[in-house]
């Protein structure tokens, strides 16, 4: 650990690259929209089919009528697949009066930012001057740089 | 006939007849590792054997309705005949949608309603105007009240007037259960194991051991404490599925402070995680969302409101929610409006015995109100007149 340190602290300021606040924002909102998702990866089994009833037989001609008629009400069911940006930005509402989703967004704070340190999470006093995470003491400095300054593995 | 009330949440769904209980059961779909070729619809997740990573397919997005094939299936299996058994023909449907719901979704939800299920009238209502509702008829002196309604998807703010909804106090936070649910999932992988699959078993972990804390920056300093004084810190049994079916916090006289335990399970370590987490409520800037808090957004809201009126909200602040259930909850959002707040104004802030299905209960009471015939529409009023009467009738 002693010797990681080091070699955070002395690094050439010079070659050391620095993110610019638009990259940081971007960062930011991926990182937000990340705690939107409903799971971490995608169904790994979206593909197989879904045992409901028995598979279908190739030669049951019955039941084709019946399957008919069921494609139709898939049909009708597909005029309202559409996801919330869509619908968001179908309802125009920046151009509509009185309260609407968008006006109700609750405003900025008034009080101050406070700052956590990215790795441990107890209130911290320093920034980091690459990406711009919070830090408060050199040994979640070190971990920082070795996970999530530049580049992001865990 | 009879009335159906559906409390239409975007994890559960709150739903039972008006002259019967209320039943509280997952509104998604799932699937599991596990048995990968079936799909197991609301309450069919206590099938599941081995919930871990079990994968969820939810009917909402940001708290509104998109999937509708989803939210048919999970419908389909509770209204039919392995749940509430029901007969479209004679009954009614009180369900809720959210504040400000699009009309595209208004519109698809009057035609599923009315032409799928033919129920033979529905009132659509917000979930809060539910619990102004049942507030107000338990406190009928009151003329006003501010719903705080914080759920799996954001928290609203919402004040009433004589059983009246006031549009322009409405006020959205963009933080629910399912953002700090995958907040901490968030946190834990990165500091100790990787549970990013796991959201099911962290929700549980954050309703076991989560809490909110009434002086943030002492905790802060407890969490900090090495060994026995640090009395924030909490070791959490992780279910394994075969001899431990259900997490569990070890008992602080089992705790082992000094090294790791012989034993086999997995635990998970909480520290500062334990109220960081709903901290998130009070201040979403804390992780860069820019938006006021829970205490702040509801004084915000009351300056908006008539001057008069402001003394009787004041008094009567309704919490709704499951997120409300964290364990001092309550006694923050008292601490900071009363901090916030002008020294002449009296404050209360109420949370009901279940918050969360307190709007369920205003559906119950509202179902045998005289006055109901006259809120609804009835099915041959909609094939009459389409949308608009819907649209006339229903505040949303």
């Amino acid at each position: 650990m002693a010797e990681k340190k080091i070699a955070v602290r002395s690094q050439d300021p010079g070659q050391r690259r620095v993110l610019d606040s638009a990259t940081r924002q971007r960062r930011l909102t991926r990182q937000l929209e990340a705690l939107e998702k409903d799971n971490f990866q995608d169904d790994p089994h979206a593909s197989l089919p879904q045992l409901v009833k028995r598979l279908p037989q190739f030669d049951e001609s019955n039941e084709s009528s019946k399957r008919r008629k069921k494609t139709r009400g898939d049909h009708f069911k597909q005029r309202f697949r559409k996801n919330f940006q869509t619908l968001l930005e179908e309802e125009d509402l920046s151009v509509s009066e009185g309260p609407n989703y968008l006006t109700a967004c609750a405003e900025p704070s008034k009080f101050p930012q406070r700052h956590f340190c990215a790795v441990c999470g107890f209130p911290s006093n320093y920034t980091c001057v690459s990406c711009g995470s919070r830090y408060c003491c050199v040994r979640c400095l070190g971990t920082h740089h070795e996970t999530r300054c530049l580049k992001w593995t865990v | 006939m009879t009335t159906l009330v559906l409390d239409n949440g975007a994890y559960f769904a709150k739903i039972g007849y008006s002259h019967e209980k209320v039943s509280v059961i997952p509104n998604s779909q799932f699937r599991s590792k596990t048995s990968r070729l079936k799909t197991f619809t609301a309450n069919q997740l206590d099938e599941i054997k081995d919930p871990s990573g079990l994968f969820y397919i939810l009917p909402f997005q940001k708290g509104y309705l998109v999937n509708w094939d989803v939210q048919r299936k999970v419908w389909d299996h509770l209204f039919g005949k392995e749940m509430f058994k029901v007969d479209f023909a004679d009954t009614n449907i009180v369900i809720t949608e959210p504040y400000f719901n699009f009309t595209s979704i208004q519109e698809s939800m009057n035609e599923i309603l009315f032409e799928e299920y033919q129920f033979q009238s529905a009132l659509r209502i917000n979930a809060g105007s539910l619990s102004a509702h049942r507030y107000f008829h338990e406190k009928n002196s009151e003329l006003c009240c501010i719903v705080v309604d914080s759920g799996f998807s954001f928290t609203h703010i919402i004040p009433y007037c004589r059983g009246r909804k006031m549009k322009e106090g409405i006020c959205r936070i963009n933080v629910g259960g399912k953002l700090l649910t995958n907040h901490l999932k968030e946190t834990i992988s990165y500091r100790q194991l990787h549970v990013m699959d796991e959201t099911h078993v962290i929700n549980q972990v954050k309703e076991d051991v989560c809490y909110v804390s009434q002086d943030f920056y002492k905790d802060m300093e407890i969490a900090q404490f090495k060994g026995e004084d640090n009395m924030v810190m909490k070791d959490y049994v992780l279910p394994d599925f075969s001899s431990i079916k259900k997490g569990f916090c070890k008992p602080r006289e089992e705790m082992n402070f000094t090294g790791k335990y012989k034993t086999g399970e997995q635990i998970l370590r909480l520290t500062n995680e334990r109220f960081a987490v709903p901290e998130m409520l009070f201040h979403p800037s804390d992780i860069g969302i820019q938006e006021m808090g829970i205490p702040e957004a509801l004084v915000n809201s009351i300056n908006n409101m008539p001057e008069d009126m402001q003394s009787h909200f004041y008094k009567n602040i309704v919490l709704t929610g499951g997120n409300t259930l964290f364990p001092g909850f309550r006694d923050r959002v008292y601490k900071e409006v009363r901090a916030l707040a002008p020294v002449e104004y009296e404050v209360s802030v109420v949370l009901p015995q279940n918050p969360i299905c307190y709007p369920w209960e205003g559906g119950k009471l509202l179902a045998e109100n005289p006055d109901f015939e006259e809120m609804v529409v009835t099915r041959d009023d909609y094939e009459e007149n389409g949308h608009y009467v819907c649209e006339e009738k229903f505040d949303i």
